[in-house]
């Protein structure tokens, strides 16, 4: 491959240089759009003082029903092993982690985070831990890496953990999340279920499954553990290969491996798979769990959510209402 | 040779594979602030992330829709980022994300679009495009989509790989193989 391929800058190759001249006249650059005027602007000459007013009792009537609902949660900490650090300071004799501090292991330091009504979280070697948010309903941590075992006994939805790729929903269940120094993650979940969500691209996680999640990409497609090393290879080269001439085979293997718990993870491929490779995901996962009532394959292949949700009903593993029902109740 | 994906085994994450702790400060903040400030109606900071992000949303178009409509459809899927900039938590994330907008958009223009009669890609009035010019843009179409993505980038709005793989979030590796296996199917075609 010549350098000027890769490099615009080097001496130009004379059949790649032809090429660019041709195709120049298609580098149209529109001019950026003009944005639309936002809606309080528009208000502001005449309706924001009433509006203002308005805002104010609306406050005061929220905070005067959630002052008994919004009290922040102190994590105490305790140490595990080792001289664990919140910020700079020591939490060998333990503490509490406020919000917007930082829990630092090093090599030879583990601690615990503990509040009895959510449950608890072991932070592992070489992890940096911070606290977001601390309030009832809503707990949210941050992974900045290493390593981390939930333990949550918290209804669903209300303990997340942020990692740089991805955001762990815990949704009742104990769970391990790694992320190392280039943001990858990896979600291994030991009891009930985690959602791992990234700008829209979200998956569940059930039990015995592990899911890996990748920047600026997102959650790959959950797998269980016991599948074979070709199959999860197979599933990352879809998830993350981007090369049609051997995604396509990976992802034959994986519609042609896939075992009857498999159904799982041909599910979340439906969606995940491009509109040309889809009929081959759905007949595969046909195979292994026929379309129940209320299931149509062409509900299907336009990603429907009710033909989907029936579908997933159809797995056994657990009806799809509830984890909407969550969503509703936690918004993020 | 065959370029390999390099993932780690996956296996249940283990206290064993923790990370070493050291890391670097927050290369985002300028664009978090961008993204907010336009956000918030910010025309200046709008157009900073117009500028940057063109070249990656119009390859995207050019290489789906007809011609005479990449222009249009590339306000659209700006203006569509626009309206949804609250919904983006990581501004790291903001290539991926508007290119996910330009490509979902391509393929709802292609399905809404009504049979018609295909026009010639030049009307009378604008520039003309010489039809060896469309056949080479109809010859990169054809190929598979990582190729005709990359090469686009590439041949049509003058990225270098370094810039193909920050734009599109693919490895420096990944984007030089699908510049070398696009080129050669690209010379099969053409001759």
């Amino acid at each position: 491959m010549t350098d000027y391929l890769w490099d615009p800058s080097a001496p130009p190759d004379p059949e790649i240089e032809r090429l660019e001249q041709l195709l120049r006249p298609l580098r149209t650059t529109p001019p950026a759009p003009r944005l639309p005027e936002r809606e309080i602007r528009w208000m502001t000459a005449r309706f924001l003082g009433p509006a203002l007013a308005a805002a104010a009792a609306v406050v005061l009537m929220v905070g005067t029903t959630w002052r008994s609902g919004s009290q922040s949660i102190g994590w105490s900490i305790s140490s595990v092993s080792g001289d664990p650090r919140i910020e700079s300071a020591s939490a060998r004799e333990g503490g509490q982690l406020g919000v917007g501090q930082a829990i630092v292991t090093d090599a030879g330091s583990r601690a615990r985070l503990e509040v009895e009504s959510i449950g608890a979280v072991t932070i592992d070697v070489n992890s940096r831990v911070r606290l977001l948010e601390s309030r009832d309903g809503r707990q949210r941590l941050a992974l900045d890496h290493g390593t981390l075992h939930a333990q949550i006994v918290a209804p669903p939805g209300q303990f997340v953990v942020d990692t740089p790729s991805a955001r762990a929903t815990d949704l009742g269940c104990v769970y391990t999340l790694h992320v190392d120094d280039d943001g990858v993650g990896l979600l291994s979940v030991q009891a009930g279920w985690v959602a791992f969500e990234f700008n829209g691209r979200e998956v569940f996680v059930p039990s015995g499954a592990s899911a890996r999640t990748v920047p600026h990409v997102g959650p790959g497609t959950p797998r269980y553990d016991d599948v074979d090393q070709t199959f999860q290879d197979s599933l990352d080269e879809v998830d993350y290969g981007g090369v049609a001439k051997r995604t396509e085979p990976s992802l034959e293997y994986v519609l042609a491996h896939a075992r009857r718990r498999d159904a799982m993870t041909l599910w979340h491929l439906i969606s995940r798979v491009d509109a040309a490779h889809r009929p081959a995901v759905v007949d595969a996962l046909a195979r292994l769990v026929p379309m129940p009532d209320g299931a149509t394959r062409d509900g299907v292949m336009r990603l429907e959510r009710t033909s989907l949700d029936a579908w997933w009903n159809a797995l056994g593993l657990q009806d799809a209402s509830w984890w909407r029902v969550w969503k509703r109740e936690y918004p993020r | 040779m065959e370029q390999v994906l390099t993932f780690p085994r996956l296996q249940p994450a283990r206290a064993s594979e923790a990370a070493p702790v050291a890391r670097g400060a927050d290369p985002a903040a300028g664009r978090a602030e961008t993204i907010r400030a336009a956000a918030d109606g910010d025309q200046d900071a709008f157009g900073r992330l117009y500028a940057d992000h063109v070249r990656l949303v119009h390859a995207i178009l050019l290489a789906r829709v007809p011609f005479g409509d990449v222009d249009d459809l590339v306000q659209d899927v700006f203006l569509t980022a626009y309206s949804r900039l609250r919904e983006l938590r990581d501004p790291a994330a903001f290539c991926g994300w508007i290119a996910s907008i330009a490509r979902n958009r391509a393929t709802d223009f292609l399905r809404q679009r009504r049979p018609q009669v295909e026009l010639p890609e030049e009307l009378p009035g604008g520039e003309a495009i010489a039809t060896e010019s469309l056949a080479a843009l109809d010859a990169i179409r054809k190929l598979p989509e990582a190729y005709r993505d990359t090469l686009l980038l590439r041949l049509v709005e003058g990225m270098s790989g370094n810039e193909i793989a920050e734009r599109t979030g693919l490895t420096p590796a990944s984007v030089r193989v699908n510049l070398h296996r696009g080129m050669k199917l690209l010379r099969e075609k053409l001759s």
